[in-house]
Order: structure tokens, then C-alpha cells, then sequence
């Protein structure tokens, strides 16, 4: 799946601003950023599931076929068949009034006119390839019977059951427990590549992000603003804001004390995350960064290569204005 | 797993059974009382205002008027159980008679409006929800607030004046029977619009807002990141999660459906409970309308009860909690 120069409108606002993303078979890829940065839009443009206000411009293509002003019936034939996705609420995402079962079978017998036996052989294959325990009895239940992690499986099942080449997970552990999440990561991971299937994993745990895949994007206010191989920009982080994001996690590392004997604090990005009609002019990030100078509030930066395949749009690391300063850890 | 669970399903339908017949007691009583104290003495109805005292009482005592009204009471009960609910004062047959010969009439009227009204309801409360904010969506909004504004028997006469008078397509009223199956049919079909179309509006209101409230949420968008048509998504996803405020309307309704045939029986002179009722109350024929109030409000409760078990049905998520 190729998307290049994707833009997504609403009235007034920009959701998602000339993204290019190219996702190969098998290949997994992780979208970071915080609520309201574009990434479910991303996410959303790959299934052609932007809500109808939204004005998509750019090129969307999905094994060379041009999708993006394709109507919702031409769509409908690549979901599940070629693009699945899974959501975060793992409870909400299910009927209630469905066993889960029949949830699982019912696009077997749709898309491929499988019959009624032959359809619930596939769910149970399917139960059991993510790990459902006693997968015989899960498929009568109700979504309402069984646990949040139990969900998710089955919705991963539910997604898998016509061989998607692409799976899009937006914030699939964000409703579970740790260990769970860790688990359902895990699950994953495992399915990609026994599948040779790419994953979209979108979320806002850094941790989950790079257990999970060997690319990554990190957005802000519907812009990309770094992107790399997954271990890269974690690192070394060169975008102020993903570097805001990875001093903003609570880990090992920022527990205790400092060596001066202070106690060592959470550095979080100061300020939220403004409204999509209400971005700043110049870099999305101005005004939280820190790091402004002279070109910041005027000019949108464009994404300067850093090797290894790392980029990051910010002027700080601009030839243009090459010497004005340093970013942290770019040294 | 409730449903399977037979003991857990048996528990419930005695509760709700138990319920069912203690409402119906204290209806029987409430119907029973409110007929008591009405003014009026029912001998001096039927001998009339010529009558002689001597006759009045015997005629009042013949009827046991001058017992204590709980033995009325239990005496009237106790009958009604057995199906003999005294003779009507005006027909001068017994009660359960009048009722066999019209109860056809009146069940194919409501059963007719009901299945009418919920077709028409869904379809168009569905429609209108699919097509949110767009012209469709205004245009049958539109035409359910005329619906519900439009009292039935105003709508009756104009359907009388057009289909009968003018075009001539159907009978302007009467009923010939179910021997005569077409005849019968073409006889319904105008008291049935007449219902269905007022009825139907105020249900489509709710199908619409009933499923809109659905469609926001997150399994209808993994319905359609399935891959579904639209009308799968629509009629085997959002519809049967939006079923329960729309049965539970549909419950109430059909009350007002019942007390709706007293009307449209009136205006197209069927030959049914309705019409009896209100020639039973404007001849003070105490018996009968007691029986016909009491029928009435037994359909009612029956019709509520058997929604209470639907839901459980509907939503496996109440088996739980039962």
C-alpha cells in the first residue's frame, strides 16, 4: 500500500497534511503521536473510513490500483479482504447481540460464500491461531461473557479471517491491562510474520511502538514530523517533539534521584495539543517546543535526511540554517 | 449463557407470569370499582323512567344490585373466569356472545394496524437514520410530524372521501366477513392506513433516533471495516441493536391502538368490540362495558408482558441480569 501526498480537510481544518507513507508486504510500522494528531486519520485513510465530511486529496494506492476517490462500493471489496482493521475498545468494537463465533463467521460466508460448517471450522482455526483458550466454547459466547484481552483476540480473529495482507491496529492495547497489552503485542507481532502480513500499529505507547515494529512515524498536528527505523528514533530522537514524547514516558530511567540529590521529575511537553483549526502558522510545534528561533513561526520546515533512513522536519536540523543551534541529543 | 441455563430462564418467566396476574387482578378491580360508583341505576336504564318501584326492585334484586358490593365483586369474577360475564342489558344476550361474534373483527383490525405500522416504521425510521441530514432524512421526518399531528379519525374521513367517493377503489365501511377473504381484505384497508399511518409516524421517530444512536458506535464502523453493504450493516447490525426502545413503543402503542379501533370502528361501521363498546356505553349497559374495559385492559397487559419477555430475547446481555 502506497499513500503519497495524502491530505485530509474538514471545513476549516487540516486533519492530515501531505502524508506519504509506503507500507510493504510484511512490514510493520508504528504511528505515534498524541490524541488529535492525525494518526487515526491515517489509519482511517487506509481503510477509505474518513468520516464523509472529510475532503481526501492526494494518491492512494493499494497494489497499484488508484483508490483514492473510489467509492464506498469499490472500498468495500478491499476491506477485510485486503485491509482489516482492529479499534481500541475491544468491547465496544463487538456486537452485543452476536456470539462471537458467528461475529467471526459472518464475512467468511459473505466474502467467500463459505457455508455454515465450513465458516465456523475457519473460526475455530481462527481461535485458535490467536491464542483463544478452549476456542470451542468461546465461539458461543457473547462478547459480554468474555474478557477485555479475550476481545481483542477475537477481533484480531474477526480481522484475519479473510487474509488481509494489511492490518491496521489503532490502539489496540490502550484499553487493556499491561501484561495483557504485552501479550496482545506479542500476538501481533507473530501474526505478521507467520502471515507475511504488514501491520499498522498505531498508538501512543512508545513501549508498545517498539516491540511492535521496525518503522515508525511520529505526527504532530497532522503533520509527519519523524520518521526512521523503529530503534533509530528511539535512540536518537532528533524532532524536539518526539524527544519531548520520549522524556515525557515514566520508565527506569527517570526514577530516583538526581545526582545533585533532587528527586528526578517527568519532563512533559508543556502546553496541549491546539485544535486543528487553530494551528499554529510556521512548524505545527512552535509555541510548545522550546527550541524556537527565527524561521519557527513563519515557515513550515521540510523533512531533512539524517541517515539510516531517519528524517525529521524541523528547522533545527535544516541545512538552511545550519549553525543556528543544537538539538538535544542530536549531538 | 443464561439462555441455556433453564432453571435461570424458568425463574424469570414465573416472576414476569406472577407479575402478569397481579396486575390483572388489580385492574379487575379498578375496572369493577370505577363502574360502581358511575351514577346511573341500571334497572331504571332497562325498565325506564315509566317503571314502577315494585318492578325496579325486583328487577334490582334479579340482578343482585342490592348485595354488598365485595360480593358483586367476587360473584362478577368468579363468572368472568368462566367466561360468563352476565347478559348485556341492551342486547339482552349473554356478554361472552357479543364479545365471540366481534372479537374477529376487532384482532384483524389490530393486528393489521400493528404489522403495518412496524413496516412502515422501520422502513422509513431506518431510511430516514441512513440518510442523516439529507433531503430524505427532512422528508420523512416531515411527513411523521404531519402523521402524528393528523388526529385518525379526521385522516379516516379523508380516506373515506378519496378512496370511496371519489375513486371508488374500496368500500367506504362495513365488513363482510372472513368468509368473504377478499372482501374482508379490501374492507381493512382503509381503517388499517387510517391506523397504521398515525401510529406508524410516531414510531419512525423513534427507529430513526434509535438507530442513529447506534450507527455512532464502534461496532457498526468494524461492520464496515468488515467490509459489509451498507444495507447489511444497516438492517443485520444497527437494526437489531436498536430493536429494544423501538419494542418497547411498539408495547405501548399497541394500547393505544386498541383504544384507536373505538374510533375507526365508529368511522367505518365495523362490527367490532370498539363499536360495541361505544354503543354499550351510550345505552348504560353496565355488564358489557365492564367485560369490554376489562378485555381492553387484559390485551394491554398481556401485550406488555409478552414485550418484557422479547427484550430477553433481543438482548443477551438481559438474560444476565434476569
Amino acid at each position: 500500500m502506497e499513500l503519497s501526498q495524502v491530505s485530509v480537510g474538514f471545513a476549516g481544518a487540516v486533519a492530515l497534511r501531505k502524508a506519504s507513507v509506503s507500507i510493504a508486504p510484511g512490514a510493520r510500522l508504528g504511528i505515534v503521536g498524541e490524541s488529535g494528531c492525525g494518526k487515526s486519520m491515517l489509519g482511517l485513510c487506509l481503510m477509505g473510513m474518513v468520516p464523509d465530511a472529510g475532503q481526501v486529496t492526494g494518491s492512494i494506492r493499494l497494489n497499484g490500483q488508484e483508490l483514492v476517490r473510489a467509492p464506498e462500493r469499490v472500498w468495500r471489496r478491499h476491506r477485510a479482504r485486503d485491509v482489516a482493521m482492529i479499534f481500541q475498545e475491544p468491547m465496544a468494537a463487538l456486537n452485543p447481540l452476536k456470539r462471537v463465533g458467528d461475529t467471526v463467521m459472518e464475512p467468511l460466508m459473505i466474502h467467500e460464500g463459505l457455508s455454515r460448517s465450513t465458516a465456523r471450522a475457519r473460526a475455530l482455526a481462527l481461535f485458535e491461531e490467536v491464542g483463544l483458550p478452549d476456542p470451542a466454547a468461546r465461539l458461543r459466547q457473547y462478547p459480554h461473557e468474555i474478557s477485555g484481552g479475550q476481545r481483542q483476540r477475537v477481533l484480531i480473529a474477526l480481522a484475519l479471517a479473510c487474509n488481509p495482507g494489511l492490518l491496521v491496529a489503532d490502539e489496540p492495547t490502550t484499553a487493556l491491562d499491561a501484561n495483557v497489552a504485552l501479550r496482545i503485542i506479542d500476538l501481533l507481532v507473530r501474526l505478521s510474520e507467520s502471515r507475511n502480513m504488514a501491520l499498522v500499529f498505531i498508538s501512543h505507547d512508545l513501549a508498545a511502538v517498539s516491540r511492535a515494529t521496525d518503522q515508525m512515524l511520529v505526527m504532530y498536528g497532522g503533520d509527519i514530523v519523524e520518521r526512521g527505523p523503529t530503534a533509530q528514533v528511539l535512540a536518537e530522537p532528533r524532532h524536539p517533539y518526539t524527544q519531548g514524547l520520549l522524556g515525557a514516558r515514566p520508565g527506569l530511567e527517570n526514577r530516583g534521584r538526581t545526582p545533585d540529590g533532587r528527586r528526578k521529575r517527568l519532563v512533559t511537553i508543556p502546553g496541549t495539543v491546539p485544535p486543528l483549526h487553530d494551528l499554529p502558522q510556521g512548524c505545527r510545534f512552535s509555541g510548545r517546543c522550546g527550541q524556537e528561533f527565527a524561521p519557527c513561526a513563519r515557515q513550515r520546515p521540510q523533512p531533512t535526511a539524517l541517515g539510516q533512513g531517519q528524517e525529521a522536519a524541523c528547522h533545527l536540523l535544516s541545512p538552511l540554517h545550519a549553525g543556528h543551534g543544537t538539538c538535544r541529543g542530536a549531538a | 449463557m443464561a439462555l441455556e441455563d433453564p432453571a435461570r430462564m424458568a425463574y424469570f418467566l414465573i416472576r414476569r407470569t406472577i407479575g402478569f396476574v397481579l396486575t390483572l387482578l388489580t385492574v379487575s378491580v379498578v375496572v369493577f370499582a370505577v363502574m360502581n360508583v358511575l351514577p346511573g341505576d341500571p334497572a331504571l336504564t332497562i325498565l325506564g323512567i315509566d317503571a314502577s318501584e315494585q318492578a325496579l326492585e325486583n328487577l334490582r334484586r334479579q340482578l343482585g344490585l342490592n348485595d354488598p358490593v365485595h360480593i358483586r365483586y367476587l360473584n362478577w369474577i368468579g363468572g368472568a373466569l368462566q367466561g360468563d360475564f352476565g347478559t348485556s342489558h341492551s342486547f339482552r344476550v349473554p356478554v361472552s356472545e357479543l364479545i365471540v361474534e366481534r372479537l374477529p373483527m376487532t384482532v384483524s383490525l389490530a393486528i393489521s394496524g400493528m404489522v403495518v405500522t412496524i413496516i412502515l416504521a422501520l422502513v422509513l425510521g431506518v431510511a430516514a437514520a441512513a440518510n442523516h441530514g439529507k433531503p430524505g432524512d427532512w422528508g420523512v421526518m416531515f411527513l411523521a410530524q404531519i402523521g402524528i399531528a393528523v388526529p385518525s379519525f379526521w385522516l379516516s374521513i379523508l380516506l373515506i372521501l378519496l378512496f370511496a367517493v371519489s375513486l371508488q377503489w374500496l368500500p367506504p365501511g362495513g365488513f363482510p366477513g372472513w368468509s368473504d377473504p377478499l372482501g374482508a381484505i379490501r374492507s381493512l384497508i382503509l381503517p388499517t392506513a387510517a391506523l397504521a399511518l398515525v401510529q406508524g409516524a410516531v414510531l419512525a421517530r423513534v427507529t430513526r433516533s434509535s438507530a442513529l444512536e447506534v450507527m455512532r458506535l464502534d461496532y457498526v464502523r468494524t461492520a464496515r471495516a468488515s467490509g459489509f453493504s451498507r444495507q447489511r450493516v444497516l438492517w443485520r447490525h444497527v437494526l437489531p441493536n436498536a430493536l429494544v426502545p423501538i419494542v418497547t413503543i411498539v408495547g405501548l402503542q399497541f394500547a393505544s391502538l386498541v383504544t384507536g379501533t373505538i374510533v375507526i370502528e365508529n368511522v367505518f361501521s365495523l362490527p367490532g368490540l370498539g363499536r360495541l363498546i361505544f354503543q354499550s356505553i351510550s345505552n348504560r349497559d353496565l355488564p358489557t362495558v365492564q367485560a369490554l374495559v376489562m378485555l381492553f385492559a387484559a390485551i394491554v397487559v398481556t401485550v406488555n408482558f409478552i414485550v418484557d419477555v422479547i427484550y430477553v430475547f433481543i438482548d443477551p446481555r438481559l438474560k444476565a441480569r434476569t
